[in-house]
């Protein structure tokens, strides 16, 4: 559920004084040793969806007009009071989520539930300094708005939702009069200050989609997930667990900029994982999840078969797996590894606001129009992308959650840094939102990721690349390399107060011999620091995969994905992952001992 | 699957033991359900004699084989299996805000392990207050022995280790403090008892009933001026529970009720925040008020609103406090109920959790601890009080024993307290009122169905004259009348930002009670006037030593006791859902009390600027 995971440390910072002019950083030295490669681009295929399309004036709701009548209403007095309020954005998202789990052939949760959930975004002041902008000490980040996960009556009914609508606008209005008092103040004292805004506007987008339904048959997917979870719970694995979780989503957006959206999709989503601790404690697990946009669109029984051969296949092998040594060495990412891998090192530093933070580390802040990585390389996030090689993408989507249009955006051209995901928190070098204010319900939006593609202009075919690897073992003089088939996340550290680092958790990692011989090994993480893992990439493959998975930030669960080309990567730092000082049950398992049925 | 293996643990129930639930079922059935027998929820599809056994078949082999090397075996095994299922649903204006069913199954397994007599409970380990030898797991919807077997063993392997921690940091704290291994036992031997039948109980209201009575009610809120904002939810729900312990316990219960919350909240000339609220509980939808009731409770909850936000801020006072209906059933469950159990504090909690923790009765045993005309029953196994359903009765605490009637207080005099398996000295036995847990892992004793009785009760006029009579002698201008506190896990619905938050968290004194949502100052001529902002001091136990008056017709209150305090409800506010159905069920009965003096103040949270812009629809 939860395959990428974003560095916590984001989220614990007070800033907002960034944008100032910034020094370059040094040069990088980029690939002293070039790897001649063919002049073949890595295969990509996508094919995608406008924003606009589908627009459908006539399925306009109701809600819509009650919410652009109460923030008129609104707009119209606050505008004109002494802290007056230059942008107001109501979000109401229903969401019907549906989740059912099974475990070792019964089903084990079962659960239908809707709701409703608004959000205000209410900004006083003026765009140049408001509400939002963080103080120069508040840590713990007592001046921010506090999220609140406020309800709305279902239906259309006008006076039920307008008063909650001004109920939440009423607090939010207080709250950020009282904050921005606090700013004032704060920009008083400041020696340093800077000329960056706190908001950039937007154009009004006008969209009305179609109401979606959620359609499925109930009984027939119970007993799927609990075939699924009995098959699953096999060889070494002491849990087997199967899952779906489908969700109806249905989101209105309007601002005072006039801006008014009506976006209505589906989403499903199967997950099979299986577990069990290994003898010296550490937790092993397998999961393979399956995103569509409608039920029908998940794997049948004969994929979900061998999707359940190759979790039970992997854990069973982990389980006999001995423990890898540190390492530092040439390595290959396959292509979904590589993917989680540049998601968790390079895109979440990429990110507008974190340029910003005062205390982020602002890793990529100075490298603007500077090579970064090889110049057959360029990174690429683009949510109106639907398929690419045919696999649909979960980072897909028409309008961010501040009402601005997605919009595919270049971050590295021929190895060259060239722009940043951006919200409408505006950066000195990206003054404008290019679509990528994302959030969960419930949160304030931050720049998100949303299907990150990472494009090679050259290339080698995937038997290639370990040949290459191999040759690399060589020359470095190394006893094997290494080979990373899945990361399960990871975390990277982009707080100022601590080192710029990275360490991601590989799931299936290989030790492959200059024999040809694989050996797989467990209980290991990578590390190491972005700008210098980014240069030593020396080659990609032609084949290109996809990660589609779930990323939590400060603005929560967002689906995205990451697709790239495995890649050979020079040197990678290997580390002995924690294991917690834990011991298997003292009793075997009950059924086990008696020989009877797992 | 055979059963020879735990029959010298678990024997089986015999014949007449169906008779015995049927019985139960009947004493504990409300009135409403004995005057037309209602529909019965089906049996449990989950949780069958087959989970049941295979559950026994962990405990048995868990009690022969699990040990560590070097250290003890267990030496009590618990499991409790609890089913829920739950309907409920919440409705503003007219139109439903949340609607859901949940269906539920968990098992808790609770190991106990010792040395030299010391065992491993009730004790709080520095820095990891979860280690407590209490470990806990989902089970299947439907009945699945296998995975009910692997999820017992994993359970008990869990709470085994658990327990060998929490004895090892004990037997460390007692060392250094001086303490030893000396001090009473922490743990009752019991008689194992069978009662395997299932209790059946009425069939839940439908999701569809609840949400369109919801929305029905909370439509007589509509456009109302002077409400900002107003919500009603009801609730359905069924608990069921099954004990297995390794003193030869198996035995089952399970709990009904139906509750419904109107909440509406305003906000008075000064822009102080304002709350009103009306509960009922009772076993089925049948002991609620019908809507016709409800409707004009919604319209009183309005017409209350409006006259809070021209009432008065209360003044400082000190004096007598008369409490009435909802008031003194409040006063009794905040200021008294707390201190009745007799389960000792955890060893190792903090000190400032432990002056809030309650107990201040434990040393008075014996002792006058109320005037002399009151007395105080605690009565798990009755169902009604005065022809209304309560809901705080059970078969079975939650440690597996017999809910018992206890004598609290006979005449002022401190008789008993309300104990679980936890002892507070050696000759201490349970009485059935296992119900809250704490830090520690262990149960503590709760009140359940509490009932206050007064000899010489006066009618309302005559108490209320008592009370102006002691205005008069101590020469004050009026007497204060209270009728209602707040219940923050029924009104919290935070309007206020982060800095109001965390203002209100460095302020809050935790020790007083809830602030007073119905208060009155009554002079000498008997006019009342309604106040707002009204919290009381501390009410010292002692305090109800000087009740010098109490009324005749009792007030029967049921309500759902959070395990969450006051500051954490308001903190949270009401999440999304705000479900009417967490806490413990719980009821008192009591005349009107009158207290000889009391402190009172008052209170300005929630105060704030006042809306920009008027409500919608120009209310």
């Amino acid at each position: 559920m939860t395959p990428l995971v974003a560095g916590v440390a984001i989220a614990c910072g007070p800033g907002g004084r960034g944008g100032a002019t910034v020094k370059p950083g040094p040069d990088l030295p980029l690939a002293d040793r070039p790897t001649e490669l063919p002049a073949v681009p890595a295969r990509i295929e996508t094919t995608t969806i406008a924003p606009d399309d589908g627009h459908t004036p006539a399925a306009r709701s109701a809600v819509l007009d009650v919410m652009v009548a109460e923030n008129q209403r609104w707009m119209a007095t606050l505008g004109k009071l002494p802290d007056p309020a230059y942008y107001l954005a109501y979000q109401i998202v229903e969401q019907r989520i549906v989740a059912l789990d099974a475990e070792g052939g019964a089903l084990i949760g079962d659960s239908d539930e809707t709701d409703r959930i608004l959000d205000v975004e209410l900004r006083v002041g003026a765009p140049e300094l408001d509400n939002t902008r963080s103080l120069s000490d508040d840590p713990n980040g007592f001046n921010e708005p506090l999220p609140r996960r406020a309800v709305v009556p279902f239906g259309t009914d006008g006076p039920a939702i307008a008063n909650h609508l001004w109920l939440e606008t009423d607090r939010r209005y207080r709250e950020a009069v009282q904050a921005l008092t606090y700013v004032r103040q704060d920009q008083r004292t400041l020696g340093r200050k800077t000329g960056v805004p706190d908001f950039a506007a937007g154009k009004r987008e006008v969209y009305i989609g179609k109401p979606a339904t959620l359609a499925f048959d109930k009984a027939a997917w119970e007993g799927r997930l609990k075939r699924c979870s009995g098959r699953a719970l096999r060889g070494a694995a002491t849990r087997g667990s199967c899952g779906v979780v489908f969700v109806l989503n249905t989101a209105w957006f309007v601002n005072s900029e006039g801006t008014e959206l009506q976006l209505s999709w589906t989403t499903a989503q199967l997950s099979i994982s299986v577990g069990v601790k290994a003898d010296d404690g550490q937790g092993l697990s397998r999961l393979e999840q399956a995103f569509a946009q409608t039920p029908d669109g998940l794997p049948d029984d004969v994929a979900v078969d061998k999707l359940i051969d190759t979790v039970t296949r992997d854990l069973d092998a982990l389980h006999k797996a001995p423990l890898a040594e540190p390492y530092v060495g040439p390595a290959i990412l396959e292509g979904r590894a590589a993917g989680v891998f540049f998601h968790e090192v390079f895109g979440h530093r990429i990110e507008g606001h974190r340029q910003k933070d005062d205390t982020s580390g602002q890793t990529f802040s100075s490298y603007v129009g500077r090579d970064i990585m090889p110049s057959w390389l360029s990174v690429f996030d683009d949510p109106t992308l639907a398929t690419l090689n045919g696999q649909p993408l979960n980072g897909f989507y028409r309008f961010d959650d501040e009402g601005v249009r997605a919009r595919r955006v270049d971050l590295v051209k021929d190895g060259k840094l060239v722009d940043f995901l951006m919200s409408r928190n505006p950066i000195g070098a990206s003054p404008a939102s290019n679509g990528h204010g994302r959030k969960q319900p419930g949160l304030d939006p931050v720049a998100r990721q949303g299907n990150l593609v990472v494009a090679a202009a050259r290339s080698v075919e995937r038997a290639d690349l370990e040949k290459l690897l191999l040759e690399e073992v060589k020359r470095q003089g190394r006893p094997y390399g290494m080979v990373f088939t899945d990361i399960s996340g990871g975390f990277t550290n982009t707080s100022a107060f601590a080192p710029q680092a990275f360490k991601v958790n590989p799931v299936l990692a290989y030790r492959l011999y200059p024999d040809g011989r694989r050996e797989l090994v467990r209980g290991i993480d990578i590390s190491g620091t972005p700008l210098v893992a980014l240069q030593s990439i020396r080659a990609a493959s032609r084949e290109v995969e996809t990660f589609n998975g779930m990323c939590g930030a400060e603005s929560g669960w967002v689906p995205v994905s990451a697709s790239a080309p495995s890649l050979l990567v020079e040197k990678l730092e290997i580390e002995r992952s924690f294991i917690p000082p834990d011991r298997p049950p003292v009793l075997g398992p009950p059924s086990l001992e008696k020989g009877g049925p797992r | 699957m055979s059963r020879s293996a735990h029959h010298r643990l678990r024997p089986r129930p015999a014949r007449h033991l169906g008779l015995l639930a049927a019985a139960a079922l009947l004493a504990l059935s409300s009135p409403a359900a004995a005057k037309k027998a209602a529909p019965l929820a089906p049996p449990s599809q989950a949780v069958t004699e087959a989970i049941v056994d295979a559950i026994a078949e962990e405990m048995d082999r868990a009690l022969a084989q699990l040990e560590l090397p070097g250290a003890p075996r267990p030496y009590h095994i618990s499991y409790k299996v609890t089913e829920v299922v739950v309907n409920d649903a919440v409705a503003s204006l007219g139109h439903a805000t949340s609607k859901k069913h949940r269906h539920f199954v968990n098992l808790e397994c609770r190991v106990r392990v010792k040395i030299d007599g010391l065992d491993s409970g009730n004790f709080v380990v520095a820095g990891a207050e979860a280690i407590d030898g209490v470990a806990g797991t989902s089970l299947p919807l439907e009945a699945t022995p296998r995975i009910a077997r692997r999820a017992a063993w994993q359970v008990t392997d869990q709470a085994y280790k658990e327990a060998l921690i929490q004895l090892r940091n004990k037997l460390d704290a007692r060392t250094a403090s001086g303490a030893g291994k000396s001090a009473p036992p922490s743990w009752t031997e019991v008689k194992g008892m069978v009662g395997e039948e299932e209790v059946r109980v009425p069939r839940l209201e439908s999701l569809e009933d609840i949400v369109g009575r919801a929305e029905r009610v909370s439509a007589e809120l509509r456009g109302v001026p002077g409400l900002r904002d107003s919500r009603v939810a009801l609730t359905s729900f069924l608990e069921r529970r099954w004990y297995l312990t390794s003193d030869g316990t198996s035995i089952t219960d399970t709990r009904r009720v139906s509750g419904v919350m109107l909440v509406v909240h305003g906000q008075a000339a000064d822009g102080q925040e304002l709350a009103q609220y009306f509960t009922r509980y009772g076993q089925t939808a049948a002991d609620l008020p019908t809507d016709a009731e409800l409707s004009r409770e919604a319209r009183n909850l309005a017409a209350t609103i409006d006259a809070l936000g021209r009432a008065p801020l209360i003044g400082r006072y000190a004096g007598p406090v008369l409490f009435e209906g909802e008031g003194a059933a409040g006063i009794v469950r905040y200021t008294l109920a707390p201190h009745l159990g007799g389960t000792p504090l955890p060893e190792g909690l903090r000190p400032q959790e432990a002056k809030l923790f309650g107990g201040a009765l434990a040393d008075k045993l014996g002792l006058r601890v109320m005037t002399p005309f009151l007395s105080i029953v605690d009565d798990p196994t009755t169902a009604t009080s005065h022809g209304k359903a309560i809901i705080g009765g059970y078969r079975i605490d939650d440690e597996g024993v017999s809910g018992q009637r206890v004598e609290v207080v006979k005449d002022g005099v401190l008789r008993s307290l309300l104990t679980t398996r936890t002892p507070a000295s050696p000759t201490d036995t349970s009485n059935g009122h296992a119900r809250r847990t704490a830090k520690g892992g262990a149960f503590h004793g709760t009140a359940t169905n509490l009932f206050v009785t007064a000899r010489g009760g006066l009618p309302p006029a005559a108490l209320k004259k008592r009370l102006l009579a002691e205005v008069r002698a101590a020469g004050l201008p009026h007497g204060i009348i209270i009728r209602r506190f707040d219940d923050a896990a029924v009104t919290a619905a935070s309007e206020m930002s982060r800095r109001e938050l965390l203002q209100m968290l460095s302020n809050a004194d935790q020790s007083l009670p809830p602030p007073a949502l119905l208060a009155y100052r009554v002079t000498p001529d008997g006019k009342e006037e309604r106040v707002r902002g009204a919290q009381l001091g501390e009410v010292p136990i002692k305090a109800w030593r000087d009740v010098i008056a109490a009324g005749k017709t009792p007030t029967v209150f049921n309500f759902l006791a959070s395990t969450d305090g006051y500051l954490e409800h308001k903190l949270g506010g009401v999440d999304d859902g705000f479900v009417p159905s967490s806490g413990i069920e719980s009821s008192v009965t009591t005349p009107d009390l009158l207290f000889k003096e009391l402190d009172l103040r008052p209170s300005t949270t929630g105060l704030r600027a006042r809306p920009a812009v008027p409500p919608p629809g120009g209310r």
